[in-house]
């Protein structure tokens, strides 16, 4: 074919290469139609991974050919809400934002937005490139996108039998941060050990945000905390107040490490006492202290709020519209997700290691009245093989609260026996694998203007938004 | 279930060591497990932390629990443990009950030499030794286990550890594996037993879905302090359950590199 002696342009090697890219776009562009239109997915991996099988560069070649700022957002906990306020906060600065916004954030899903995003030629208009991407990810995406805003959130234990031990992901993001060009920011959450100390020796510039508070937190760190020794010499830190797992004002009384002085900090903080929000929070940024009321309930979003503000003010947007940005921020998807399924409401949760799973009972503990719940998980290679962690959770403090449990996904038994083990008594436990029998039984329990509270694992929470969906009670997932 | 029966008076007493430092697995599952199956029987516990720095007379315990941590964490416990290893040796030379996992396995051998770095040093209770390897063993597995009191058993469980252990002659293994890697990947077998010490690399935890090994290391508690004893049987379907599911799991992964690597949907 190529023997053709005209001047087309496809023979001559960047030409090649152009053409190439088109046919990736097209192909995966084309792939995550047909998903939708035949209700298999919302075409948030599919297209990247076609269009990687074709041209494995086209990440790359579609990111760098833009002159987007590029904001990428990792850690454990608070990736997905953090990306969407990021988001809010650009799009109300009048910048548009292409993202991956479902929480697909592995290669394929990452690859997906530069599929969707960009005409056939691979060009992108959008004004910022936001991608949430999975810690372990992370070193194969960053060199493809070559961020100006790193963001990380937080690192719990996560997933022990995926990512191997905690150390092990901190080192290879420590690795990341050190290979990013000076022109780079480095966004960290100062609350944490082992992340304010990430980056000490990158060119990129480091920011830190945190709370500084004494309004909210406890004086010690929750059982299924991860790093309450110091990272530099071993030793136990003491902490002035503890937030959120390992997070909070700590400090080696041997060597001396503590937080460093946060860029963005919450001096000042309400949490809502009905466990549904708003917070209430003040914050010191450099360009000025601001009133915040964020809408959604918990510590952990007020983390997010602060992280999506960093992120903002690092890719250089006025903050001047953050208070209406954030106002219209609503649940991610399965967040404490408020559901309304006939006359019953459901709260649908996804939880996936001690910290979120904890939060997320935390927060229903503070809803009034005796609860209903529906637990769910599944060991499939997204949602891990080794499920040890929830015996991390604190169901123990939730016990005098819950009227029935139903359990769900492969992991029904283990999940049972947890609660058993939690003393919740086993003729309130019901054992349904299959997801869409165990809604229908759990719902079941619920007496007409009641509430159902959903705690289910990244797969069943897909699975058991589907079926929803499929009711009419919530709209597809990549709608949103 | 959760009815307590009558007080049969009797009382264990447990030392948990490390229970802050040496927790990476939510093993503390394992305490749970113990303490409600005592309580449902009527028998108190009585739990002691031991931290590092405390050096008490180990003699004094029934059962110790010794669980696992990452490199750094087993660091530190292996320097600390050094001032504890006489008391400890001594006490299961007098039968104090044992289970330590993963971490807390190799440090009861003589030593455990990580892939990188320099060897850290055990409390010599198990005729063992641990040598880091360049791969992890992650996988469902099962054992076969035999006892005088409980016939033989299967043990199910997840191992995530990059160490082989080598037994020495003076430590019997707990079980022949069925599926999963073991000790070392090569001699089929994993963990080790000495007199009333146990050792495994079984997380999970590996006592909930294990309630026979529960009921066992509690019988042998008890006969630490008050000789011969019966336990009352408990209603264990919630338990066996579970025990099937995680088989089952096992079986499927059987032979193979990890449970990752095995699963259905790559094949």
């Amino acid at each position: 074919m190529q023997t053709d002696n005209s001047n087309n342009d496809s023979t001559t090697p960047s030409g090649l290469r152009k053409a190439r890219l088109a046919f990736a776009i097209s192909a995966g562009k084309l792939a995550g139609a047909s998903g939708r239109l035949f209700h298999i997915g919302g075409g948030t991996s599919l297209p990247g991974m076609i269009a990687r099988r074709i041209d494995p560069n086209v990440l790359k070649s579609v990111v760098g050919g833009s002159k987007a700022k590029k904001i990428v957002i990792t850690g454990s906990n608070g990736k997905t809400t953090t990306a969407r306020m990021t988001a809010a906060i650009a799009d109300a600065a009048g910048r548009s934002v292409s993202q991956n916004r479902t929480g697909s954030n592995l290669l394929q899903g990452i690859t997906s937005v530069a599929v969707n995003f960009s005409d056939f030629f691979g060009r992108m208009e959008s004004d910022v490139l936001l991608f949430e991407i999975d810690e372990a990810t992370i070193p194969l995406a960053v060199p493809e996108i070559q961020p100006d805003v790193v963001v990380i959130t937080n690192i719990f234990r996560d997933q022990l039998d995926r990512y191997g031990e905690l150390y092990a992901v901190a080192r290879a993001l420590d690795e990341m941060l050190e290979s990013l060009p000076e022109t780079a920011t480095i966004l960290l959450n100062g609350n944490d050990p082992q992340v304010a100390n990430f980056g000490r020796n990158a060119k990129a510039k480091r920011i830190f945000f945190g709370l500084e508070t004494k309004d909210i937190g406890t004086p010690v760190p929750e059982q299924s905390a991860d790093i309450i020794r110091c990272i530099h010499c071993n030793s136990d830190f003491t902490y002035e107040v503890a937030y959120l797992s390992h997070l909070g004002l700590y400090r080696c009384p041997e060597c001396g490490y503590t937080l460093p002085d946060l860029d963005l900090a919450v001096t000042g903080a309400t949490l809502a006492e009905n466990g549904e929000g708003p917070s209430k929070i003040t914050l010191r940024t450099p360009e000025g202290e601001m009133n915040l009321e964020i809408p959604l309930p918990g510590i952990h979003n007020i983390y997010n709020a602060v992280a999506a503000i960093g992120a903002a003010m690092a890719a250089g947007f006025p903050l001047d519209s953050v208070q209406t940005a954030l106002s219209n921020i609503r649940t991610a998807f399965g967040r404490m997700e408020k559901i309304q399924a006939g006359d019953k409401t459901i709260y649908l949760s996804f939880v996936k290691n001690p910290t979120s799973f904890n939060l997320m009972l935390r927060l229903i503990a503070q809803h009034p009245g005796k609860k209903h719940l529906l637990l769910a998980m599944s060991h499939t290679v997204v949602d891990g093989q080794d499920f040890a962690w929830l015996w991390d959770v604190e169901f123990e403090d939730l016990v005098s609260d819950i009227l029935d449990a139903v359990c769900s996904g492969n992991k029904t038994e283990e999940l049972a026996m947890r609660l058993k083990y939690a003393e919740v008594s086993t003729d309130k436990i019901s054992l349904i694998e299959d997801r869409e029998a165990a809604l229908d039984a759990a719902l079941k329990q619920v007496e007409p203007g009641g509430t159902l509270y959903i705690m289910s694992g990244y797969t069943p929470t897909q699975e058991l938004r589907r079926i929803m969906q499929k009711r009419g009670w919530v709209k597809h997932f990549w709608e949103e | 279930m959760s009815e307590n029966k009558t007080d049969t008076g009797m009382v264990i007493k447990i030392g948990h060591l490390y229970p802050t430092l040496m927790s990476v697995a939510a093993d503390r599952g394992n305490l749970f497990s113990i303490e409600r199956r005592c309580k449902w029987r009527g028998i108190a516990t009585e739990v002691e932390p031991i931290f590092v720095k405390q050096t008490p007379d180990f003699t004094k315990y029934d059962l110790i629990l010794f669980h696992g941590g990452a490199d750094r964490e087993m660091e530190i416990a292996s320097r600390d443990i050094q001032h504890k290893a006489s008391s400890l040796r001594e006490a299961a030379e007098s039968n104090t009950v044992f289970l330590s996992v993963c971490a807390g396995y190799q440090l009861l051998g003589h030593y455990y030499k990580p892939f990188n770095g320099p060897e850290l040093k055990g409390v010599g209770l198990f005729d063992m030794y641990t040598e880091g390897g360049s791969t992890r063993f992650m996988t469902h597995m099962a054992l076969e286990c035999k006892f005088e009191e409980t016939g033989t058993k299967i043990l199910v469980g997840y191992e995530n550890h990059s160490g082989r252990t080598y037994l020495g002659p003076k430590a019997q293994p707990l079980g022949k594996v069925l599926a999963g890697w073991g000790n070392n990947g090569k001699d089929g077998v994993e963990g080790a037993r000495y007199k009333n010490a146990f050792g495994t690399y079984t997380h999970g935890p590996v006592l909930p879905k294990n309630p026979w090994l529960t009921d066992l290391l509690i019988q042998r508690s008890l006969e630490h302090r008050y000789g011969k004893v019966k336990l009352l049987p408990l209603d264990d379907s919630t338990e066996n359950a579970a025990h099937a599911a995680a088989l089952k799991l096992a079986m499927e992964f059987k032979g193979t590199m990890s449970a990752i690597e095995a699963t259905s949907w790559k094949r």
